[in-house]
């Protein structure tokens, strides 16, 4: 290894162990871009020389709102994602901002506001989940909250892609929920947070009455948990009991596809 | 004399407990009723006993053992779950609920007939009929009507 000199002058200055980097006694031209030490876009025009790529350096540029936002809650992880679903089929994900309300946390300071949010997302296909997030400006808290239920994506059983399987009662805190199942082109007629929801499932012809409190978190609360949680698939039923089991619908009256 | 809503709440709270076997008192309707539930496939096996255990071999109801003659119903788990979900009764003393033919074909068909709820997917009723105990599309095949005791999901 040789030993670092301090160049003193021309004279004593020792071979330079970086090309184009050690230069003695100045630091490099700044003017030039150099290979190693500018990490932004970069291309090299007509003439050979390397230039600043500047449609994709100020493209890249973030807003200064983004770069307020907190870095937890901006990336969804795509391992996290269920059933092999990519970043990109995200973006056509139906998202509704079913609840955005102002909320205060008292304090010695006294009232401090705070905006929240609850999302529904889903891709009207049997995927669907909800996020809540909070902030203090409205805009965030729905970006916090959409992107929690990306997180919490699960799929819904359906069916013939339309509807439950059999009728649900599910009671969740104070809310009490009946869902039926019914036939096609009946529609969704049900709590209008229910509606949401079901179109996010992909969910066309239900009939459900909420009983008991009708506070919109723990309606959309207890419909999720009752239609991930309650639905009993015919296969399981017939399985079982140790029965063949035939859908009628299907079989016998030949439903249209 | 044990009714019917009897042998549903010990069956029901059997499967709640998770036991491998219950003992029910041994009488004609009890006998019937849980031959529906075995060939529906809601439990495995349908045997006599005495109060401890089953029966091993043979043993013949006498005066001296009837206090002691039990039935025992082997119960069913699958998947980590019972099979039998609940089992309530539907006609009480307190309301008797008896149906034609066209009745009991609304509620095969999922609707709902003389306040009862229509049959769920993976829903049965059991009835007593002037056939004997059936379930309820055993009942319509016979083109019978009668009391529904209970239902089983």
């Amino acid at each position: 290894m040789m030993a670092r000199q301090r160049p003193s002058s021309p004279s004593t200055v020792t071979k330079a162990r970086v090309p184009g980097l050690d230069q003695s006694g100045s630091l490099h031209n700044l003017a030039e871009i150099h290979p190693l030490l500018d990490h932004y876009p970069r291309k090299t025009d007509s003439e050979g020389t390397l230039k600043l790529d500047t449609d994709r350096l100020w493209a890249q540029e973030p807003p200064l709102d983004d770069m307020l936002k907190s870095q937890a809650d901006d990336d969804v992880d795509e391992a996290s994602l269920p059933h092999g679903l990519t970043k990109d089929d995200l973006k056509h994900f139906l998202k509704r901002a079913l609840i955005v309300k102002r909320t205060s946390n008292m304090t010695t300071a006294g009232k401090v506001p705070s905006m929240y949010a609850l999302v529904v997302v889903g891709n009207g296909d049997g995927i669907a989940g909800y996020g809540e997030g909070k902030d203090d400006e409205v805009a965030r808290a729905v970006r916090k909250a959409t992107n929690r239920a990306m997180r919490n994506l699960t799929a819904f059983d359906r069916y013939d892609d339309r509807t439950i399987f059999h009728d649900i009662d599910h009671k969740f805190h104070a809310t009490k929920i009946q869902f039926r199942s019914r036939p096609p082109g009946f529609g969704n007629r049900c709590n209008h947070y229910i509606h949401e929801i079901c179109s996010c499932i992909g969910i066309l012809d239900i009939s459900a009455k909420v009983w008991g409190s009708r506070n919109p978190m723990n309606v959309i609360k207890a419909t999720f948990e009752a239609l991930s949680s309650k639905q009993k698939l015919p296969e399981d039923i017939a399985r079982g009991r140790g029965k063949r089991m035939v859908d009628v619908q299907h079989t016998y009256y030949g439903a249209s596809e | 004399m044990p009714r019917h809503y009897d042998l549903c709440a010990r069956v029901q709270n059997g499967f709640r407990a998770r036991l491998r076997r219950i003992a029910v008192p041994d009488t004609k309707m009890n006998l019937a009723i849980s031959n529906v539930l075995y060939k529906e496939g809601f439990i495995s096996g349908v045997s006599r006993g005495d109060h401890v255990q089953p029966d091993v071999e043979y043993v013949p109801t006498t005066p001296d053992n009837i206090a002691t003659r039990r039935l025992w119903l082997e119960l069913k788990y699958n998947n980590d779950e019972p099979v039998l979900k609940s089992m309530s009764a539907v006609s009480k003393p307190s309301k008797k609920v008896v149906m034609k033919a066209s009745e009991l074909q609304n509620l095969a068909a999922g609707n709902r007939s003389q306040f009862i709820k229509g049959l769920q997917p993976g829903e049965i009723a059991i009835l007593t009929t002037n056939y004997g105990v059936l379930e309820l599309r055993e009942a319509l095949e016979k083109g019978a009507g009668g009391e529904i005791l209970c239902r089983a999901i």
